[in-house]
């Protein structure tokens, strides 16, 4: 969000504010002055968060303490009015509307409690690491622009900008301080955030042409969206935690409770109860009263209130309604009403309320009426009824039911039917709710249905047309072929190999063979399944395809057969040119290219181009590679003296043929192995196998090391020189160089 | 031109006629330059004195003796206060001078006192004589004025007076709320607790002090 590295800014200068007169500060002035490694801050006290609490709760306890020991006269009524009033159906009312909101509020504790846990947990961590950024829901800022314009459409969107902003870091600060600071201040920091909105309506361009009467409905507007989401969380701004409001709320419940026999008569209130239209005006006024709970915000709240004034105004019959009529009537409409929550509220808007509305304006006066009155009720005695104490006592003990008269039972009933209508159209909407869900889900369901036919009308449109181009693929078969084929000439490689190794290789090529030859088939499946027939055939083609290509570059030619096999090698070996090598890397390459490029192979300029990509993995190797043919045959004599021997066997076809016989088993490890006998220890072959399927390729790779590497330990340098067979088989022309040049 | 805000309370006892001198005053003043907020209890009205608009809020209170220990909820924050007492009652003068006593003791800040002689029609009634009200006002500093709410002479004078004495107190006044009306050029003339406020708001907002951050380990690594 745009705002997040002011406030971070802010967060910072806030810490250290109020060391600004000093140019430098040590570090160690900022730490906890309990001497904890973690940061002080001048708002603690000084000390790092996780101290300053402990030593909040230290002193709270200490207050709660002294507290204790006074006797509270209120707690002792309390006790009596519980056992009194329990048996009176009115009290259950009130027990279930206490009940209510306090479930309500540890719901709403639940909730949040995940902001809250993390909050703490990082205070504990360290005062320094700021909370992590909690987020406001976009509701908040939606709501604020859509009402922007709805209300102010005629000023600039800087205004509304600007109001934005400040709700958003309002918003913030109060909720970083919530924990940190007593109840007290941060209603005065609110209130500094209130007064510094207000100077800034009065100093910024933006507002200039904004009229004095429009910038205090921007202060409010600005108010009521910060308060509104504020007082949502529980125990930030309502009734917050450090504080005694919900018991206060409780107590006062149970007062208004036992009060409940005070007439109009006791506060010489002048009603008229037999007139309609008075007691219409009494029940608005009370379910004004009551609906103040429900109200978000102060701004809310003290409308309710002021409305239920203006009502209990009216009821005042006399002609100047004057402030003698209004305060008794208004007391008189408390102790019917019995608002839920009424101390909290109260405390919420006196702390969090602009003061400047709070002090003035009409909401302001009947405000501190209702304040009057909830402190009379409060204090109330017999004096102040102007009735006998002993009468007075009779009443106090007496159940709240018999108290009241059918008025009295009608009134307190009004609260209760204020409720079941609420209720009503909670579950009217609630209704509804649940018929648009069903509604919405049905359209889900429908539209899933009506999805799932469009896809498989077009799965097949696709059938239709796919199938065709499925049959040309024939063509492929001659990689499979060529793959094939290769393997034939493997036998003569195989032979060879069993001269290098006669022992490590057996055991490897007759376990992966079998993992081999089924990935190979399924792709010639998927293919065609022509292939194993026409192999014989298709081994033709494939040398003859090679057959033009390779006499040009093969140098050294033996034997014509060999000389096709080697020229398919040369190809793919020109860029290094390693004689034998090169053949190798030409067959995996062949295995490794798709049906496609078996195709493609068949131009010479093509296929050449991709081994040399693959070479020039290892660039040294690649200088060396012209040099290299010529150095071949010397390497593989230089490791040991049975390999030169099998070197220049392969050299020689006839001898590779006579072997030919000997190692059928070996088909696919010799189809490299066939053009290259010296690179048989490599297990080249392998790779040649792995790209048709390659999830057995890792599977077998994974044999492969084993094996190879035994192998290679035991009998051949080549091998140990290439530790891994997956590197030797990727570019097995390279390897020989290195091979050779380690030796010599 | 000046616009001034102030909060005025009506106290005395019951039955001394506070509400029908507002009411009354509000009424007569209706047709004229004056727009009130309709409610029997709490008005505003705007009282346009030669270079100033004063902005009055009157707050009524109750009399009633069972609910005197509430009023200090009321004259909280009250710039100027009309103590009202009825020229027949004797009691009712007397509970205006526990009232001043209270205010004095109560209020920190100056406000504009106004001692007002109600009922000034029932002369052959009057046990409170002109003189001794008079110089008990002198006595407090403020000003006497005897009204009757029923033949409505000298109402137009309490709130003429009590409006031209908060103009002259309003530099010296931090709680009243005091502007220029021009929209083009205002100036936050008064309130000097935005003042206060701005010093430490700037502390803490974000969008206007971007450059003021004062951060000990930074000035350390400069030098």
């Amino acid at each position: 969000m745009w705002f997040g590295p002011n406030l971070q800014r802010s967060y910072k200068y806030m810490m250290f504010a109020s060391k600004m007169p000093s140019l430098r500060i040590d570090q160690s002035d900022l730490k906890c002055k309990n001497g904890c490694d973690y940061f002080g801050n001048p708002q603690w006290q000084g000390y790092c968060s996780k101290c300053h609490r402990e030593q909040m709760q230290r002193q709270r306890k200490a207050e709660k303490a002294s507290s204790a020991t006074l006797p509270k006269p209120e707690q002792k009524k309390q006790e009596k009015g519980l056992k009194l009033t329990s048996h009176s159906s009115f009290s259950k009312f009130e027990e279930k509307r206490l009940r209510q909101s306090e479930t309500l509020k540890k719901a709403n504790l639940l909730k949040f409690s995940v902001f809250k846990k993390s909050n703490t947990e990082d205070h504990d961590h360290s005062s320094e690491k700021r909370p992590p950024e909690f987020k406001i829901p976009a509701l908040v800022n939606e709501g604020m622009k859509s009402e922007f314009r709805a209300r102010f459409p005629q000023l600039p969107a800087q205004v509304d900008r600007d109001a934005r902003v400040f709700v958003h870091s309002f918003i913030m600060d109060v909720i970083k301080c919530a924990n940190v600071m007593t109840v007290d201040e941060l209603s005065e920091r609110v209130q500094r955030q209130y007064q510094r909105f207000m100077k800034h309506m009065d100093t910024s361009s933006h507002f200039a042409n904004v009229d004095s009467d429009t910038k205090e409905l921007l202060m409010d507007f600005v108010e009521k969206h910060a308060m509104t989401y504020l007082h949502e969380l529980p125990s930030v701004v309502f009734s917050p935690s450090g504080t005694d409001d919900e018991r206060l709320d409780r107590a006062m419940s149970e007062r208004i409770q036992q009060l409940s026999w005070v007439g109009e008569r006791h506060l010489e209130c002048k009603l008229d109860r037999s007139n309609a239209e008075c007691r219409t005006l009494l029940y608005k006024a009370i379910s004004e009263l009551l609906g103040m709970d429900s109200a978000p915000g102060p701004g809310g709240k003290l409308a309710r209130v002021r409305r239920a004034c203006r009502h209990v105004l009216r009821l005042c019959s006399a002609a100047p309604a004057s402030a003698d009529d209004l305060l008794p009537a208004l007391i008189f409409t408390v102790l019917k009403a019995n608002p839920p929550r009424l101390v909290s509220n109260i405390n919420f808007v006196t702390r969090f309320c602009n003061a400047q509305r709070l002090m003035t304006g009409e909401g302001g006066y009947y405000f501190t009426n209702l304040c009057c009155a909830v402190s009379f009720i409060e204090n109330l005695t017999a004096e102040s009824l102007n009735m006998d104490k002993k009468e007075f006592d009779c009443y106090m003990a007496m159940p709240a039911s018999i108290g009241g008269s059918s008025w009295a039972a009608a009134l307190s009933l009004c609260g209760a039917a204020r409720e079941a209508g609420e209720q009503r159209g909670a579950a009217r909407r609630l209704l509804q709710h649940a018929a648009d869900l069903q509604a919405a889900a049905q359209q889900l369901a429908s539209n899933a249905l009506s999805f799932e036919e469009q896809i498989a009308k077009k799965v097949q449109d696709v059938l239709a047309k796919t199938p065709l181009e499925i049959k040309p693929r024939r063509e492929l078969p001659r990689l499979g072929k060529l793959q094939e084929i290769s393997t034939a000439p493997l036998i003569d490689l195989g032979t060879s190999t069993d001269r290098e190794e006669p022992q490590p290789q057996p055991v490897p090529t007759s376990q992966p063979q079998p993992a081999h030859t089924v990935p190979v088939e399924p792709k010639e499946l998927n293919v065609t399944l022509d292939p194993p027939e026409d192999e014989p055939k298709l081994n033709i083609l494939g040398f003859e395809v090679i057959d033009r290509q390779s006499p040009s570059k093969s140098p050294q030619n033996l034997d014509q057969t060999w000389d096709l096999k080697r020229t398919n090698s040369l190809e793919l070996l020109t860029p290094s040119p390693l004689g034998f090598t090169p053949f190798d890397s030409r067959s995996i390459d062949e295995l490794m290219t798709p049906d496609d490029f078996g195709n493609d192979q068949l131009p010479p300029g093509l296929s050449n181009i991709n081994y040399d990509i693959d070479l020039s993995d290892f660039s040294g190797d690649n200088s060396i590679a012209e040099d290299a043919p010529k150095s071949e045959p010397k390497d593989p004599f230089s490791p040991d003296a049975l390999k030169k021997t099998q070197t220049f066997d392969p050299f020689a076809p006839q001898t590779s043929r006579g072997y030919d016989a000997a190692i059928d088993s070996f088909d696919e490890f010799s189809f490299v192995d066939q053009k290259h006998k010296e690179t048989d220890p490599f297990e080249v072959v392998h790779r040649g196998q792995d790209p048709f399927s390659p999830v057995e390729w890792n599977v077998d790779l994974g044999k492969d090391q084993f094996r190879s590497q035994s192998p290679a330990k035991q009998s051949t340098s080549i091998l140990d020189d290439n530790d891994s067979p997956t590197t030797g088989c990727l570019l097995p022309s390279p390897l020989q160089p290195q091979s050779s040049g380690r030796p010599n | 031109m000046k616009v001034i805000e102030a909060k005025i309370v009506v106290l005395g006892s019951q039955g001394v006629g506070k509400t029908s001198l507002v009411v009354r005053y509000i009424g007569k003043m209706f047709s004229k330059h004056i727009s009130p907020t309709i409610g029997a209890s709490f008005f505003t009205c705007n009282i346009n004195l030669e270079n100033a608009r004063v902005k009055l809020q009157v707050w009524d209170t109750a009399g009633q003796e069972r609910f005197r220990s509430m009023a200090p909820m009321y004259y909280r924050n009250a710039n100027a206060a009309l103590l009202v007492f009825d020229i027949t009652s004797v009691n009712s003068f007397q509970a205006i001078k526990g009232w001043v006593k209270e205010l004095q003791s109560n209020v920190p800040e100056a406000m504009v006192l106004s001692v007002v002689g109600n009922k000034s029609d029932l002369q052959q009634l009057r046990a409170v004589q002109a003189a001794e009200a008079a110089h008990f006002a002198e006595s407090i500093g403020a000003h006497y004025v005897e009204t009757s709410a029923l033949h409505e002479p000298g109402i137009d004078q309490v709130f003429l007076s009590t409006a031209s004495a908060l103009l002259q107190l309003s530099p010296s006044l931090p709680s009243l709320r005091s502007y220029d009306s021009e929209a083009e050029d205002r100036v936050p003339a008064g309130m000097p607790t935005e003042e206060d406020a701005t010093h430490t708001g700037k502390v803490e907002l974000p969008a206007w002090s971007i450059d003021s951050i004062a951060h000990g380990q930074v000035q350390k690594s400069c030098c």
